[in-house]
């Protein structure tokens, strides 16, 4: 169902952008865990006290910091831009540009190119936070050696902000199948995951906008319930399931629709 | 027996824009003209061809194979140049032609280096620097290197410069030869005229005429525009056995027949001339005739 000339050529045309997010994701990964200072938390948490800002800081392991700063903000924003401008590429801009027709000029049957460019962005997804998770962790063991850091609920921070991104992907992905201009494509496709994010950063911010996030799918990774080890299992599944009914969405409706080649 | 057939096929796109009861039926080793204005449904009967858009009634077949449903085991045969040119995101012509032969398992490229030889193509130049011709030579390559038994060509000479249209056309007539099947689709008339045995005209999404080449430019006649040096002479020639149409004073428009020809010869060297000229029973006169006026026929 892959076609490996197809992937190859995702591959040469994506990797570039893949890197520079990979390399910056890492990056902001392995400085916000290095930075880490019990005291210094301490201290700005007594600076920000009263302030909207006061939930950032009022609790001060490792971990909740990182739920709260590279969980919440970073280690989102930045996989999601990745997402919405490589989805946009794999499909969208192709059949808007016309250069899908000699895809499709080919015997290559239309699930074979939909199966292709989409294992291209899970598989890019994937490796990214797999970089991205064993730096962090090797930072852990490098710069933290001395603070007490359950790894498990790290790895599971990982797992769940990759099945997030999963689940955005999908998003991403479908639009991109179903639409013939990529400025339809990104009105949602970026749109959509956007406003997720903004959605769930004003939710934590004040207690009056909590009620948005009951309107953004970002509230099912659950960064609190994870480190408190409530039961998150339910939200995984969820963003799971999103993530793999949205991608078996985009096969169908690219094999129906019509392209304007 | 035919390999390419369109029985009844309707794309209605509203207001008055589509493709409407489309018929049409080619035979294998048939070489297809397809000629019409901008925007008269060319490309989007093409794109059913391709398996692109789905027609809303009808039926499009291509060796007896749905277009929509096995567009992809089709185009094991169909080589294609689309309308407009764009290519994927790679650097150099020869990486997009190696991807494209991987893509069609061809493995033997030397009809692919022939044709880069004979339109003059460099490969080895950026593929997004290249200008107009240039791509379309690149199509050209890409579309006829898998030596494939069906051509589906939109507008295949867009952007070549004339020498190279010449070739191109000489392509085509040897592509025939070798008994290959070809659907043209062009607005330019003589390399319809030259490479094609039926040409159908499509107007405003009907086709208006599909007709055998050799009866538009048939030769059992000709017809001449003669300019005569005065008044009177025109006047004295218009009284000949000739069919002749007067044009304006001394110019007058003769038909005739090719057993006569010696005769008018003779005739017409007692008459002093300025100018003598053939006028050719072109695709392109037969077009703008259509064009002007005649119910379509649907």
């Amino acid at each position: 169902m892959i076609n490996g000339t197809i992937f190859k050529q995702t591959l040469r045309a994506n990797i570039k952008l893949w890197l520079i997010f990979t390399l910056v994701l890492t990056l902001l990964q392995v400085v916000m865990v290095s930075v880490f200072d019990d005291r210094m938390i301490t201290d700005i948490g007594h600076m920000v006290e009263g302030t909207p800002l006061a939930g950032f800081f009022g609790q001060t392991t490792l971990l909740s910091m990182l739920a709260s700063t590279f969980y919440a903000i970073h280690g989102v924003i930045f996989p999601i831009i990745y997402i919405i401008m490589t989805a946009n590429s794999l499909i969208a801009a192709q059949v808007d540009r016309g250069s899908m027709a000699y895809l499709l000029s080919t015997p290559t049957k239309r699930s074979t190119i939909i199966v292709t460019q989409a294992s291209y962005l899970i598989i890019a997804l994937v490796v990214m936070f797999c970089i991205e998770t064993v730096a962090g962790f090797i930072t852990l063991q490098v710069f933290q050696s001395d603070v007490d850091v359950v790894i498990a609920d790290f790895m599971m921070l990982n797992i769940g902000l990759f099945l997030l991104m999963f689940a955005i992907s999908g998003i991403s992905f479908f639009f991109s199948s179903l639409c013939n201009l990529s400025k339809n494509s990104l009105a949602f496709g970026a749109g959509i995951p956007l406003a997720f994010f903004l959605f769930q950063l004003l939710s934590s911010v004040d207690d009056s906008l909590e009620v948005l996030r009951y309107f953004t799918m970002n509230a099912l990774f659950d960064t609190a319930a994870i480190l408190e080890g409530e039961n998150y299992w339910w939200q995984f599944g969820i963003l799971l399931g999103i993530g793999i009914v949205l991608y078996i969405a985009s096969l169908v409706v690219f094999k129906r629709k019509d392209l304007p080649l | 027996m035919a390999i390419i057939e369109l029985q009844n096929v309707t794309k209605d796109y509203g207001n008055n824009r589509g493709i409407f009861t489309i018929n049409l039926s080619i035979k294998p080793g048939e070489a297809f003209g397809f000629i019409g204005t901008n925007g008269a449904g060319k490309t989007t009967t093409i794109r059913h061809l391709m398996g692109f858009l789905k027609p809303h009634t009808g039926t499009v077949k291509i060796n007896n194979l749905d277009a929509w449903k096995n567009a992809a085991e089709i185009k094991q045969s169909v080589g294609y140049i689309p309308g407009e040119i764009a290519f994927p995101d790679v650097s150099t012509g020869w990486n997009f032609i190696h991807q494209q032969a991987a893509l069609l398992q061809l493995t033997d490229l030397s009809y692919a280096n022939e044709l880069v030889n004979r339109l003059q193509l460099d490969p080895s130049a950026n593929i997004k620097r290249m200008s107009k011709g240039m791509k379309q030579k690149t199509a050209i390559v890409v579309a006829l290197m898998a030596d494939l038994p069906i051509l589906i060509l939109d507008e295949p000479t867009t952007g070549l410069d004339p020498l190279m249209r010449a070739e191109f056309i000489q392509i085509i007539k040897e592509e025939k030869a070798k008994g290959k099947t070809i659907f043209m689709s062009s607005h330019m008339f003589e390399e319809i005229e030259e490479t094609c045995d039926t040409v159908a005209m499509i107007k405003d999404g009907k086709i208006h005429t599909i007709t055998p080449i050799s009866t538009i430019t048939s030769n059992k006649s000709q017809q001449f525009m003669i300019e005569f040096s005065n008044e009177q002479d025109c006047t004295r020639f218009m009284q000949e056995k000739f069919h002749s149409i007067r044009m304006n004073l001394t110019t007058a428009s003769v038909t005739v027949q090719n057993h006569t020809l010696n005769e008018f010869l003779a005739i017409l060297s007692m008459y002093p001339f300025n100018n003598l000229t053939e006028q050719k029973h072109t695709l392109q006169e037969y077009f703008y005739q259509l064009y002007a006026g005649g119910p379509s026929h649907d």
